[in-house]
């Protein structure tokens, strides 16, 4: 609230808006008046924020009118990326736009335009159902990082992946790689709030975060090497005698396969690799396993260790069988898909796009879980137990480094155009020096975003999303979880911005999608899929108002009645999904992606074990860097070493120091922390500088300090699973930069 | 007349910085200056045995505020409620009353010539909303409220924690409290 | 651009330099007139509220808002009000002192017909403004230290110590401005003025040692922060300037000087008395950047942008 803003004054209503700056979209409260937000405040009535604002929410006005914003349709009118732009009617830029993708489609088939999306940016169900019509299976986003590959891994286990934790009834909580500390602040409030209440914490992290500070223990394992603790937990669990024999011997198959199989993974053969000792790795287990029911928090981690992590998340999945925490009360749940709204897969219309097109899909051949193959076994599994299918946006996607591969070599097959919703894959993808040269090198690229960022500098048009306050939010983890929360636009979007909803209808319609489109506004298309819920009301917007949210009723332990969604009907601890994807059906041990053990001459160029990727305040991913006061609150990247090494290395707290890898080098400022093992360094993601000259070759440096450029998207470095590639668990130096450097050419 | 008090549950607080922001932001303070910052403290220790916390910070507005007596021209003023503030129009930016915090918690704005502090929001208390940093806290690390009314929470907390005052021993009797 | 500013600044250190070293010029000249039953230099005693005068213009310019400067007279609680008040009431009196002592027939009154300075030949009158110069002038002189040491949050200046220190400058400044005024014009007892490089000696000799002493007594002092702030005076970045400018060049070296029998060499040890002087006081002055931090404040503003970072000046363009 502004101090010079009257919010009592006549006319002023209060629209129930949502944040939209990261997944939580905590329920805000917008002060209007004329279509003009006057101010915005946490709404105390949302369930999960109760009235808190992060950093990022707060700076929602700013994010809405800032001069930096894209707001009319732009089309490139000198050499790509010299920043020279005419601003054109929407129509005309989706005529030419389409006109151009109907041209591309004619001559190298509908594959060749694939499209990526930014992590809950944008609203995608509209996006994939844009590319079914149009034919192209190479829809793509970061979800190959985020969660995605865990949730497709553990519903080939037992037939879904919790969403909702029964956390208010649980003992213990584990934290695998996760933050919430700085990037979950509604989540956090309730884990501090049940830990007065007795919740025991258990944080496994390289880094002493702000939720290790917390936590009842703290695990700092080397960096990637998560599977082993997996390991050794079941280990501990089933022969120290923690293991619930009834859900094994009742509810789960393959359960001898498994304790053969761990027999070796002692905490002992465990301690070497993850840098624990064995009473570390011992007090973990034991807390979560006699501290029941307990929980294991889904969480972005494991999905970005790379080769490893397919078995990881198995050998996770299985913790959670082995210890009967699946969907008892308190512990994790399986609601599987809603019952009651149309959930964001039943509007993408899989069904449209021809076995043919779907055998296309990039990556698909390589990595199965989230691509066609594993998406197609395991949807008809869920569609014959659950009747709907998981989200195909997300969890079927083009693997992302095989398509920016494609555009460069033209294998196997040329891919022509690349539409780019509200994302920066120059920041946000693996392995930047390839995004970047496919970037520069594909033939027609469109930037769909908020913002002038490094990518849309690049692209041929950029059209001006609508953010924050100018959208409709259903946030229901796309119809994969039971609930949901909605929330209204505060005002219509300003200047010539569109919802993106807007933008793939219209340009659906553009290349000759009529009556594929019968939502108007992305009201119309939530109001059909709320208003089977049965409440009474007219309109989305009303439903908004008065009902706002759906929870239904609990149901634990589903699985006596029904068993689980798998071939068996059973937890398939030995998986007979994965085992005819091709993949181990009992998770093999696999080093981590760069280690010292496997690859002793790489560990003596590069010693130091490189994470990467954690949240940081006040930034999410690699927005808000334009948005003053919160700049100012953290204005220069930071990388964390210890002390230790910092001396070794004449590096002093506040320089400026080279990270380098195999990949390339970056510079960050060092920030000395005992908070990290001696043997790793962390550095931040997402960082450019928009204060810079945006056009090409500087493009708002984004190259200088960008994680992105040390990281690997190398298929032998990918996890065979799912294609997920390596931000954590690298090999990397790090060294002095000399202070005049201040520009990398991109 | 209210006492207007603050209580800081540092065991609450992770660090995310919103109440800094939101107090910048709301309060539309030039780009340098914040009212509020959330210090880090530590790690503290040796790998892996580490303690960590943060440390939010704000005025005090002190019961014995040595800002108000050191101001040669009574911009700085305290209400009755406790609102340690200034009158911007009567203030000279002599910077006395900022060499005379101990806590900090006074900031020359470069644009105006004047100085500038938290003053708990006093324009938000005055329509019954609570100050920018507590509205806007996921942790409810901070409290605000009445010290007058015993059935207040800011009330049973002082009386039923132990909470401690920063620099306590300089005698300047600080409004806010911290439990450790 | 956060830490810029934040505190006084280098033109506050020479207001209190000038304020300081008139004060000491009005006491001293009191001193003479009541106890000597002579009078210092004329130069020296219009020199003295000049001096007071320069500081006041110091001193408005280092305010955030020059125009208002008339309202620092609003509150009889803070020391600077008292200050400011007792200034103006100094400056006014030893003006009126010291033209007792203008020739009448000299420019420009001898422009007048008639003698306006009507007061030139009453002694009661010179012993009055000089009872009167004596306490405004011992207050001038000491109230920038009472200012400091009143500050509890800044760790070098609390304390009474500091008070000490200021009187003792400003009396030594003071009467090594009065030697120097000797040679512009000459003091009506060449006894008195001969005394004052043996005066200002002793002052420096205490000056030394209550320096040495208040720094020891920090550095080993009650709190962390206290001994930090005294250990940049003493092996620190301000130990240069500190030692070598102030306690050596300003102060050991005039000592010497001053005793020499040669009144060139006691004429620049009156000299670098007064460039000690000034330097004290902006070291002083500096020395109030550090403040009592709290935990982990220090580091937070470390942290913060110096203020010239791109990213705050792309809106101007």
């Amino acid at each position: 609230m502004s101090k010079n803003v009257d919010l009592n004054q006549e006319g002023v209503q209060v629209k129930k808006s949502a944040c939209y700056f990261c997944h939580q979209n905590c329920g805000v409260l917008a002060y209007v008046k004329d279509n003009k937000v006057l101010a915005i405040e946490g709404d105390p009535e949302f369930p999960t924020n109760q009235g808190g604002l992060c950093c990022r929410g707060n700076a929602a006005l700013l994010h809405l009118d800032h001069p930096d914003r894209v707001n009319y349709p732009l089309k490139r009118v000198g050499k790509r990326g010299e920043g020279k732009w005419e601003k054109i009617p929407w129509q005309q830029a989706i005529d030419e736009i389409a006109a151009r993708l109907q041209d591309i489609k004619q001559k190298f088939g509908p594959e060749a335009v694939a499209t990526a999306g930014g992590t809950q940016r944008t609203d995608d169900w509209a996006r994939r159902r844009f590319m079914n019509y149009f034919g192209s299976p190479n829809g793509f986003h970061n979800a190959h990082l985020c969660w995605i590959p865990t949730f497709m891994v553990e519903t080939a286990i037992y037939g879904w992946c919790p969403f909702d934790l029964d956390i208010g009834n649980s003992r213990c909580l584990v934290l695998w790689g996760q933050n919430p500390g700085a990037s979950g602040m509604p989540e956090m409030h309730h884990i501090k709030e049940l830990q007065d209440k007795g919740l025991k914490v258990i944080v496994i992290d390289p880094r002493f975060t702000e939720t290790a500070a917390k936590a009842d223990l703290w695990l700092p394992l080397r960096p990637g090497s998560d599977l082993a603790l997996a390991l050794s937990w079941l280990h501990v669990i089933i022969y120290e005698g923690m293991a619930d024999d009834d859900f094994l011997t009742n509810w789960c198959t393959g359960y001898e396969e498994l304790a053969a199989h761990v027999v070796d993974f002692s905490p002992e053969w465990a301690a070497p690799l993850t840098w624990l000792t064995p009473e570390q790795i011992r007090a973990g287990a034991v807390m979560y396993a006699t501290n029941k029911p307990g929980n294991i928090q889904w969480g972005t981690s494991v999905d970005q260790i790379g080769r490893p992590a397919g078995a990881t998340m198995h050998a996770r999945a299985l913790l959670r069988a082995v210890t009967g925490n699946l969907d008892l009360p308190g512990g994790d749940l399986l609601t599987g898909p809603s019952k009651d709204f149309i959930t964001d897969e039943e509007m993408e219309a899989n069904d449209v796009l021809t076995a043919g097109q779907k055998a296309k899909q990039l990556g698909s051949d390589k990595f199965k879980m989230v691509t066609w193959p594993g998406y197609q076994r395991i949807a008809d599994l869920t569609k014959k137990f659950w009747g709907k299918a998981p989200t195909a946006e997300w969890m079927c996607e083009a693997h992302p480094p095989s398509v920016f591969r494609a555009i460069i070599s033209g294998e196997p097959y040329p891919v022509k155009a690349l539409l780019v919703s509200a994302t920066n894959p120059i920041s946000s993808y693996g392995e930047t020096k390839l995004v970047m040269e496919a970037l520069r090198k594909v033939d027609f690229m469109i930037a769909h975003d908020y913002w002038m960022t490094p990518t849309a500098s690049l692209a041929d048009y950029v059209i001006p999303s609508a953010g924050a306050l100018e959208r409709p939010t259903i946030t229901s983890s796309y119809g994969c979880a039971d609930f949901l929360l909605a929330s209204q636009r505060a005002i219509q979007p300003m200047y010539g911005r569109r919802n993106d909803y807007n933008f793939w209808r219209d340009l659906g319609l553009a290349c000759g999608q009529q009556g594929n489109w019968p939502w108007e506004t992305v009201e119309d298309a939530y109001f059909d899929k709320i208003k089977g819920l049965g409440y009474d009301a007219k309109t989305y917007d009303e439903f908004v108002e008065n009902q706002r949210f759906h929870f239904p009723e609990r149901e634990y332990s589903k699985y006596k009645e029904r068993g689980f969604a798998t071939p068996s009907g059973k937890v398939e601890l030995y998986s007979s999904v994965l085992e005819e994807l091709g993949y181990p059906p009992l998770p093999q041990y696999v080093g981590p992606t760069e280690n010292e053990i496997d690859n002793p001459e790489l560990a003596e160029k590069f010693p130091l074990v490189l994470t990467t990727g954690g949240g940081f305040m006040p930034f999410h991913h690699s927005e808000h860097f334009q948005i003053t006061p919160l700049r100012y609150l953290n204005h220069s990247p930071y990388m964390d070493i210890n002390p230790e090494t910092a001396a070794k290395l004449s590096i002093q707290d506040g320089d400026w120091v080279w990270i380098e890898t195999a990949r390339g080098r970056i510079r960050q400022k060092a920030n000395l922390t005992p908070g990290i093992d001696p043997r790793v360094v962390f550095t931040q993601r997402g960082w450019w500088y928009p204060e810079r000259d945006m056009r090409d070759p500087v493009l708002g440096g984004c190259m200088e300090s960008n994680a992105n450029v040390l990281t690997t998207t190398a298929d032998v470095d990918c996890d065979p699973f799912s294609g997920a590639w390596a931000n954590r668990g690298l090999m990397c130096r790090v060294y002095k930069a000399e202070q005049a450097a201040e520009k990398e050419v991109c | 007349m209210p006492r207007y008090a603050m209580v800081i549950d540092t065991r609450r607080c992770i660090g995310c910085h919103s109440c800094t922001a939101a107090c910048k932001i709301h309060n539309e303070l030039p780009d340098d200056m914040v009212y509020n910052p959330v210090t880090t403290v530590g790690p503290v220790g040796i790998f892996p045995n580490l303690s960590l916390s943060f440390l939010p910070l704000l005025c005090m507005h002190c019961d014995n505020p040595p800002c108000v007596d050191a101001c040669p021209t009574q911009a700085s003023q305290q209400r009755e409620d406790g609102v340690v503030f200034v009158e911007d129009s009567k203030c000279v930016g002599c910077l006395s009353c900022i060499m005379a915090c101990p806590y900090g918690a006074r900031h020359h704005n470069h644009a105006t010539g004047t100085v500038a502090k938290c003053d708990f929001c006093k324009h938000r208390l005055a329509i019954g909303k609570l100050p920018h940093c507590v509205a806007t806290c996921h942790q409810k690390a901070r409290i605000f409220g009445d010290l007058e009314d015993p059935e207040s929470e800011v009330s049973k907390l002082v009386n039923g924690n132990r909470t401690v005052r920063l620099l306590s021993e300089l005698d300047t009797q600080p409004s806010v409290f911290y439990i450790y | 651009m956060s830490n810029k500013h934040q505190s006084w600044g280098w033109m506050l250190a020479v207001d209190f330099f000038f304020a300081g070293a008139g004060g000491g010029m009005l006491v001293l000249a009191a001193l003479v007139e009541l106890f000597g039953n002579s009078r210092m230099s004329l130069a020296g005693n219009l020199l003295g509220p000049a001096f007071m005068c320069i500081g006041c213009i110091f001193l408005i310019f280092e305010l955030g808002k020059p125009f208002r400067a008339w309202r620092v007279f609003m509150n009889p609680k803070a020391i600077l009000t008292v200050g400011a008040w007792t200034m103006s009431v100094a400056i006014a009196t030893a003006f009126v002192y010291a033209a007792m002592a203008l020739p009448a027939k000299a420019f420009p009154l001898n422009l007048l017909p008639f003698d306006p300075i009507v007061w030139r030949d009453w002694v009661w009158a010179g012993k009055l403004l000089a009872v009167v110069n004596l306490i405004t002038g011992l207050v001038v002189a000491t109230y920038p230290g009472v200012l400091l040491g009143r500050l509890k949050g800044r760790p070098f200046w609390t304390g009474p110590g500091i008070m000490a220190l200021f009187l003792l400058s400003s009396l030594v400044t003071g009467t090594a401005a009065h030697y120097l005024c000797g040679f512009v014009t000459e003091a009506p007892s060449v006894v008195v003025w001969n005394a004052l490089p043996g005066v200002f000696a002793l002052l420096l000799m205490f000056q030394l040692v209550l320096w040495i002493g208040y720094l020891w007594i920090k550095q080993s002092g009650a709190t962390e922060n206290e001994a930090a702030a005294a250990r940049r005076w003493t092996s620190g970045d301000r130990s240069l300037a500190g030692k070598g400018a102030f306690l050596f060049l300003g102060t050991l070296v005039p000592l010497v000087l001053a005793l020499l029998p040669n009144p060139a060499a006691q004429a620049v040890a009156a000299a670098l008395v007064l460039f000690g002087g000034v330097t004290m006081r902006l070291l002083v002055i500096k020395s109030g950047d550090d403040r009592t931090y709290l935990p982990g404040e220090k580091r937070y503003n470390l942290r913060l942008p110096n203020g010239d970072e791109a990213f705050l000046h792309k809106s101007a363009h």
